[in-house]
């Protein structure tokens, strides 16, 4: 049990994580809130590319345990038709905000994506979860010492009643994004035409960098049919698929200032509803 | 700030006892829940993490040797290189019958030449081509890395001592959505006579990614230092 000094000491330890505008005052008024602001609060916090930052050490890192068995269920879970990855990768790149976002481990994202998905789609309940964690709590209470971290389920379920989606079904023997092919309208671009990425408003998700968002390029591969991330992302069946397209822009139209070689590119992909003809 | 002493000293938690992390917990407890509900068995389990253990950058290696060596092996591995990975072994459809989920099953292979060189980051996350390559090193996925190669990658090369001259194009792959990258460097100088096997001891993952170039002698990757784990997976 937790002390009252404890538990205020850990209120302290909360206030001082910010992850807001320190000029504006918290739950700000609308007034105060302008365009540029509210865009960079909506602006998914995994879209990084171009973010002011300066050199550090790279390092590898040995994986601990947790790690890998969580890689694994994530996978396991997109296999058995629980989620697409789509799906997982905004609710543990997006969906978890920006203070978690920056400040939980790689792999910790994954962990809570999984937990998200469970609970959102009622295979599990938070109540039962919390209860769990307690239990594994306990089992290891006063330490490791020398056990092996272990998961041991009572017993094997039957899943004949759990609820599947679709793809893993429709997508063996082809796989993703081939499981799509031909399904779209013909592409509206081909290789070599000018197209500039089209500036739109945005909400909760997107793959489209805002760092290519209303400069011109270059088609560079027409790459393959999928539905759009903005979609796919909540797994909906009727999204239909779309063009996909590698875009070569040049560095130097991308980035102000940009000091490299006047021949240097860079290139992404981007979805057909992105891209309009370059004026 | 140097660091000559062990990687512990700068942990935040650094238990008394060795506890179990809250991360950990979460692990276990979804792990049992999710057998126990028959969401997945402990068996499919078992099976995706055997393949998750034998995955890495060999085959990927072997690929590029094979295509300096082939003149037709190379226009296969551009052309068609789903075809190309199962001469080297690796089916881009298994373990599940269409593919590691996270990985999709759109590869493409990017051919360095002498007025042209690629370098792969995802900006967003870290897409990376794990069934040929293996999983992606911690430095790849730090935001660091994403933020910066797609702006600066001159001088984020220059970290890994890379230098190119102006007359080179540095051209970044910024892989977001589905197509997995991987760079085919150009066979350097000094190995002319030298074996398949040979070469693939030189094309290490770094080369891979665009972050080095082959060099005759060596065959490690630059960046080396290593994070020790709490509790160690047992690979």
């Amino acid at each position: 049990m937790s002390t009252a000094a404890e538990r205020a000491d850990q209120l302290d330890l909360v206030a001082r994580l910010k992850s807001a505008y320190p000029e504006l005052p918290d739950a700000p008024p609308p007034d105060l809130l302008d365009h540029d602001r509210f865009t960079a609060y909506m602006k998914p916090v995994h879209d990084v590319g171009g973010e002011p930052d300066a050199p550090i050490k790279y390092e590898d890192k040995d994986y601990e345990y947790w790690e890998h068995m969580t890689y694994v269920m994530c996978e396991v879970l997109a296999w058995r038709g629980i989620w697409l990855s789509e799906e997982r990768r905004r609710m543990g790149n997006v969906d978890v905000g920006r203070a978690v976002y920056l400040g939980f481990p790689y792999y910790g994202r994954w962990l809570l994506s999984v937990a998200r998905v469970l609970v959102e789609k009622h295979h599990i309940g938070l109540t039962e979860l919390a209860e769990r964690m307690a239990e594994v709590q306990q089992r290891y209470a006063g330490g490791l010492a020398e056990k092996a971290l272990t998961a041991e389920p009572r017993f094997a379920g039957d899943g004949s009643q759990v609820k599947r989606n679709s793809h893993i079904v429709h997508a063996v023997g082809k796989g993703d994004p081939q499981v799509y092919a031909g399904k779209a309208a013909e592409p509206k671009f081909g290789v070599g035409d000018a197209v500039t990425v089209r500036e739109r408003p945005m909400l909760f998700y997107t793959r489209t960098p805002e760092y290519v968002r209303g400069a011109t390029g270059e088609i560079a591969v027409v790459a393959y049919e999928s539905p759009a991330p903005e979609d796919e992302t909540w797994d909906r069946p009727d999204a239909k698929p779309e063009w996909f397209y590698v875009v070569s822009f040049a560095m130097a139209d991308l980035w102000h200032g940009y000091t490299g070689a006047a021949t240097d590119t860079l290139r992404t992909e981007i979805p057909e509803r992105w891209l309009q003809p370059a004026r | 700030m140097t660091h000559d002493h062990d990687h512990d000293h700068d942990r935040t938690v650094k238990p008394m006892v060795d506890e179990i992390t809250d991360f950990e917990v979460l692990e276990i407890a979804l792990r049992e829940l999710c057998i126990e509900k028959g969401i997945f068995t402990a068996e499919e389990h078992r099976r995706f993490t055997e393949f998750a253990e034998q995955i890495g950058p060999t085959p990927a290696a072997r690929l590029v040797a094979r295509a300096w060596l082939d003149p037709d092996f190379k226009a296969l591995a551009i052309a068609e290189p789903l075809a190309a990975s199962k001469e080297v072994g690796v089916d881009w459809l298994e373990p599940t019958g269409f593919g590691t989920p996270s990985d999709f099953t759109a590869f493409q292979i990017l051919a360095d030449t002498p007025t042209v060189h690629h370098v792969i980051v995802c900006a967003l996350c870290s897409c990376y081509p794990r069934p040929i390559l293996g999983n992606s090193p911690e430095w790849y996925r730090t935001p660091n890395y994403r933020r910066r190669l797609v702006r600066h990658p001159r001088q984020v090369l220059s970290e890994f001592g890379l230098y190119l001259p102006e007359s080179i194009e540095v051209r970044v792959q910024d892989s977001n959505q589905k197509n997995r990258f991987m760079v085919m460097p150009m066979r350097p100088e000094g190995a002319d006579d030298w074996t398949e096997d040979q070469l693939t001891e030189i094309i290490t993952r770094d080369c891979l990614i665009g972050v080095a170039l082959p060099r005759v002698g060596v065959t490690t990757n630059i960046v080396v230092d290593t994070r020790l784990a709490m509790h160690p997976s047992g690979e």
